[in-house]
């Protein structure tokens, strides 16, 4: 095990392994309260109101859609009437060559799909994903975090971060496991 | 005496996803825990391939040939292979159109408005569900790419700049499907994969080869359950479900506009676009309800897709088919209200003319069969389900036949009117069609997970951190919720239901095994 | 959890109307005001026709809040909803206002003349209206009123009726019987819906037809619906005077909120399709009701439909912080229900035609005291009724099983 490291060696944090989501759900809020800031916890599903224990903010990510939205809406006016009026002037059936009505169902579309691939990479740019190699995937526990266990990654990064007192504090918020994670990505 | 905020609060609170009266809780039978959910799920991958997936995949594949080769003879062709004439411009292309959109709208429906309702019981089918439509969407799209017969020049559906300076038709209603379909295709793929990702990370992190591991472990992004990325991914599902939300309605509605913006008695009615819905909504649930039964039943996965989900799904479908038969009958009702002999000779020539056998067909089907499903003991026969969701299937594919057909074949002017009977080349695609979709089904519960395990997890008890159960897991299973609640000794019929179907078939062996693995931890 | 198999339940004494409460004054001034207004408004515009008009428009929108409610009670059984328990004896008491209604419909009786005149007395030459006779015809339309309201009185006093005596005795069969009945309910309140707007509404312009009409009135009914009873939360629950105790949070009036931008998007929709089918395919014997809605200064009340009756409660009711601020919240829902009064005004008050106006008399938009005497007089009676009824039994249903989910419940 790690206890054995070399002070030199670059380590990424120390990885807690809690059994129930009610654990570590309390572990969250104490170690949001002990005030550390560069840490995470890592469950199979999303538990519920862990994100007020962990004492996050609120996702931007609405605004972005919301933004991506209009945009593709008024691109997709804009479209049809520049098509329609300016490109390619031609009276089909006796409609006019714009009208808002029949605007209305690509207007819609294009809005939905801007604002969809707006949800997606905006989430993708937000967890900053994909990132295939990261430091915890070396710990061979922490493969059932998706599965049914649920852990509490405190970063050496952050500043109130000492790996034995921190370790200990993590064994006291009923960890049933903890151990310190190298970052072998950094050299 | 105490005062009404002390009495109000002292009034038990149930857990999550448990429902007093019954009818909505135990979602998950057997008390699963969270390994044997991922277990179960994941199994149905790991486990060896069986001679049944086999038998269905040869015979989707042998479907799939046929329609690879009515496309290819009706592309080297044309259109005239096909049985349609004038007027009756518009034949089975259009109605394989419309039946497969609409079995689409389903998954949609349960993946993202029974999401926003907060309907639990969605969790367990919505996968699987959203699986389907995408697939369903593939076949749809398939049509109207055929049908234009120059299929070499289909680009021009789309606003590119080109040499002749010619722009699509923005006031075309098929030029609306163009976007809508695609879109909504689009817009299914990306929720149906947010949702795969965590789900893809825990097959990648229970992968044995190091094929699969790579395989699923690019499409999992490296997903590690970080509770900063689940923070946003709550809010990216939420959001796509709230988009998705409106675009069923829209896609629905504006293949409904394809018809109903003409002046045709018969096509042309204000209330199509949500009678489409409503109709989509009703033939898609079939379509869930039969795929279910056939998976539940070749995957063991009875405690998952519970006879609560049957039953739910027929309440649907009783639903949408009620409201789909209150459109025909308002059509009919104003087809005489109108004054207009257009509209009475449409709606009257419907359903005794030459096409009454495919109305009355669409009538019993759509409107008569559901009606079964008020009585509970026929809700809770498999087999009664099976075949009322079927006939539901042929109802909803002979209401877009009669809308189509029966509307154009009698012309204004008498002497065009024509018969429409559909040709070899009509049969091999739609039937082909299957074979597309039945490959696409058979290729996903193969590779990916049927059921969105992360998702499955979150409403069983000991998901919640407040709970009782949430404290340990050997308190999952030392007490039943009931037992909690002021009512616990009235008799749950509902709840009778759920176990009697299953008797005691319900564990799954390697549930069993699991749980005990997990107690002895 | 423990502790819950000793717990004493509340008695229905416990959680009704304080006596401190405004609202046990709203029953006697409701009922004075109405009175009050109606008869002045009946005064002033009974011979030219424009108190049935305006009256007309008062009781379909107060009516449409009503069987709002009563839809609104039968889909929390029919889905079996937990969250709403808290508020929903708010519905069941919108709902059984019903009977009031039914009384409330005699004025419209007297008034057949000015407001169904084209169909009662059909011109000698018009082949439609003959054609139409067996359905529009005074014997029948009487049948019909009569089936709808009891229809709705029914069902409103069923759900009430069951919901108050499980306070009492706390049986839960009480909501297996009104799970069971929402079914045939919904199929029963479709179709009453449909064809009391079409016979109301619809037939006031007897040749124009549209299958949509019965949806687009369902649509409005139940957003001004959401809207009052979004309204009545906030009310209620002011701090000093909260009827609830603090039970009903912020988290049921986001929720309502969200249903209440879900029925925004949904009567635009409905709006929109029967405006845009019609439009598109420009047929004539369609394309005429437009013509009167959008005549003269009506084409300006329309574009206020399309921006305050969708665009700016869209955008308003997107927002989270909107929903869960009870001041803009309770601004919207009143901008909201102002809304359905102008949607509702525009589809019926165009075809006003004043008595002994001349042949070439153009409708226009011009508000006159009797629209906004009925108004306010069908609603100061719809508020007695109700607050007559908040009176008599207990504020929360107390015994419903689904209570305490409703208690902790907590929106995404």
């Amino acid at each position: 095990m790690s206890t054995d490291h070399d002070t030199n060696e670059r380590e990424y944090g120390l990885l807690a392994e809690f059994t129930n989501p009610g654990a570590v759900f309390h572990a969250c809020e104490k170690v949001r309260d002990a005030g550390f800031t560069v840490w995470d916890s890592h469950t199979p599903f999303p538990v519920h109101g862990l994100d007020k224990a962990m004492g996050l903010k609120r996702s931007p990510l609405p605004w972005v859609v919301l933004v991506a939205g209009l945009t593709g809406a008024s691109l997709a006016m804009l479209l049809q009437w520049w098509i329609g009026e300016v490109a390619y002037r031609m009276v089909i059936s006796g409609k006019p060559l714009f009208a808002w009505q029949p605007s209305i169902p690509i207007t819609f579309e294009l809005g939905v799909l801007f604002a969809a691939f707006a949800s997606v990479f905006g989430l993708l740019h937000l967890c900053r994903l994909p990132r295939h190699h990261h430091p915890l995937f070396s710990s061979t526990r922490f493969e059932r975090v998706t599965d049914d266990r649920f852990f509490i990654a405190i970063e050496s990064g952050d500043p109130k971060y000492d790996r034995e007192q921190t370790r200990s504090f993590l064994a006291s918020l009923g960890a049933t496991a903890v151990e310190v994670i190298e970052d072998r990505d950094v050299d | 005496m105490a005062s009404p905020t002390e009495l109000l609060s002292g009034i038990a609170k149930p857990m999550p996803g448990y429902d007093p009266i019954g009818g909505r809780d135990q979602l998950v039978t057997d008390r699963a825990d969270f390994a044997s959910i991922t277990s179960d799920v994941a199994g149905v991958i790991e486990r060896k391939t069986t001679i049944g997936w086999w038998v269905t995949f040869m015979v989707s594949l042998g479907l799939l040939g046929i329609l690879g080769l009515s496309v290819a003879y009706l592309v080297y062709n044309g259109t005239g292979v096909w049985g349609i004439n004038s007027p009756i411009g518009w034949g089975w292309a259009i109605v394989n159109f419309v039946f497969w959109v609409g079995i689409g709208h389903a998954g949609t429906l349960i993946s993202a408005v029974l999401f926003l309702f907060r309907q639990k019981w969605r969790t367990g089918i919505n996968r699987f569900a959203e699986a389907m439509t995408i697939f369903a969407v593939m076949c749809a799209l398939l049509f109207p790419t055929i049908h234009v017969g120059r299929i070499w020049l289909l680009h021009w559906v789309f606003p590119i700049p080109n040499q002749m300076s010619a722009w699509p038709n923005f006031r075309s209603p098929l030029l609306w499907d163009v976007f809508a379909v695609s879109i909504y295709g689009t817009t299914s793929i990306l929720f149906w994969y947010v949702g795969l990702i965590p789900d893809l990370a825990t097959m990648r992190d229970r992968a044995k080869t190091k094929i699969a591991r790579m395989a699923y472990g690019i499409f999992a992004l490296g997903w590690r359950g970080s509770n900063r990325h689940w923070q946003h991914y709550e809010v990216a599902y939420l959001l796509l479900a709230g988009l998705a939300t409106p675009l069923v309605l829209s896609v629905h509605s504006i293949v409904s506009f394809d018809f109903a913006v003409s002046q045709l008695p018969g096509w042309h009615t204000t209330i199509f676009p949500p009678y489409f819905v409503a109709g989509a909504i009703f033939s898609g649930f079939a379509m869930v309800m039969n795929l279910v039964i056939i998976a539940r039943w070749a995957f063991k996965l009875e405690h998952i897709f519970t006879m609560k989900h049957l039953d739910n799904m027929a309440r649907v479908i009783t639903l949408t088919g009620s409201m789909v038969g209150y459109a025909y009958a308002m059509e009919f009702f104003i087809a005489y209200y109108s004054g207009n002999p257009y509209e009475s000779f449409a709606f009257v020539n419907r359903a005794f003319g030459p096409y009454a056998w495919a109305y009355w067909i669409m009538v019993s089907c759509n409107v008569i069969s559901p009606q079964l499903f008020w009585f509970k003991k026929l809700r809770n026969n498999i087999a009664v389900l099976f075949i009322v969701s079927i006939f539901v299937n042929i109802g909803m594919w002979f209401e877009r036949f009669v809308i189509t057909v029966t509307s154009l074949h009698r012309d204004f002017l008498p002497a065009s009117w024509d018969y429409y009977s559909p040709t070899i080349w009509d049969i091999g695609a739609f039937v082909g069609s299957f074979g597309l979709f039945g490959t696409m089904m058979c290729l996903f519960v193969r590779f990916l997970p049927l059921i969105a395990i992360a998702e499955l997890k979150t409403v069983i008890p000991a998901a919640d951190p407040h709970g009782a159960h949430g404290h340990g897991s050997d308190h999952a299973h030392s007490d039943h919720p009931h037992s909690d609640h002021p009512h616990s000794d009235h008799p749950h019929s509902d709840h009778a239901a759920v176990d009697q179907g299953h008797g005691g078939q319900g564990h799954s062996a390697p549930a069993i095994a699991l749980q005990k693995a997990t107690h002895e931890h | 959890m423990g502790g819950s198999h000793t717990k004493t339940w509340p008695s229905p004494a416990d959680l009704t109307l304080p006596d401190s409460s405004g609202w046990n004054k709203v029953p006697l001034i409701g009922a004075l005001i109405g009175v009050a207004c109606i008869g002045a408004a009946a005064a002033m515009g009974w011979t030219s026709g424009r108190f049935a008009f305006a009256y007309l428009t008062a009781y379909m929108y107060w009516l449409s809040i009503a069987l709002g409610g009563l839809f609104f009670v039968i889909i929390q059984f029919a889905a079996r909803a937990g969250w709403s328990v808290l508020v929903r004896r708010v519905a069941e008491n919108i709902a059984a206002t019903m009977p009031l209604f039914a009384v409330l419909f005699i004025p419209i009786l007297l008034n057949m003349d000015h407001l169904y005149h084209h169909w009662l007395h059909p011109d000698a030459n018009d082949a439609v209206l003959a054609h139409k006779a067996g359905y529009l015809n005074k014997t029948f339309f009487l049948v019909r009123a009569a089936l709808y309201f009891i229809t709705w009185t029914g069902l409103a006093l069923f759900f009430h009726r069951q919901s108050t005596r499980q306070d009492v005795d706390g049986d839960i069969r009480h909501t297996s019987k009104m799970q069971a009945m929402s079914y045939p309910a919904i199929a029963l309140f479709g179709l009453s819906i449909t064809f009391a707007a079409i016979d109301w509404v619809k037939s006031i312009d007897p040749h124009w037809f549209s299958t949509m009409w019965g949806v687009y009135y369902f649509a409005g009914a139940i957003l001004g619906f959401f809207a009052l009873f979004g309204l009545l939360t906030v009310m209620m629950t002011r701090e000093g005077s909260d009827l609830f105790h603090g039970t009903v949070t912020t988290e049921h009036r986001h929720d309502i909120g969200k249903f209440t931008f879900g029925f925004v998007v949904f009567w635009t929709y409905i709006a929109f399709s029967q405006y845009f089918l019609i439009w598109y395919a420009s047929l004539p014997e369609e394309t005429v009701w437009f013509k009167h809605h959008l005549a003269g200064n009506w084409e300006a009340v329309g574009y206020v439909l399309i921006g305050g009756h969708f665009i700016l409660p869209f955008l308003f009711l997107m927002s989270r912080h909107m929903k869960r601020n009870r001041t803009t919240y309770a601004m919207g829902a009143v901008w909201l229900l102002f809304m359905h009064w102008v949607d509702l005004y525009w589809n019926i008050m165009p075809m006003y035609v004043p008595h002994g106006a001349p042949a070439d008399y153009h409708s226009h938009f011009a508000l006159s005291p009797e629209d906004i005497l009925t108004f306010v007089g069908v609603g100061g009676l719809f508020f007695a009724t109700f607050a007559f009824l908040l009176r008599r039994q207990a504020i929360v249903p107390i015994r419903d099983p689904r209570l305490g989910e409703s208690l902790r419940f907590e929106n995404f």
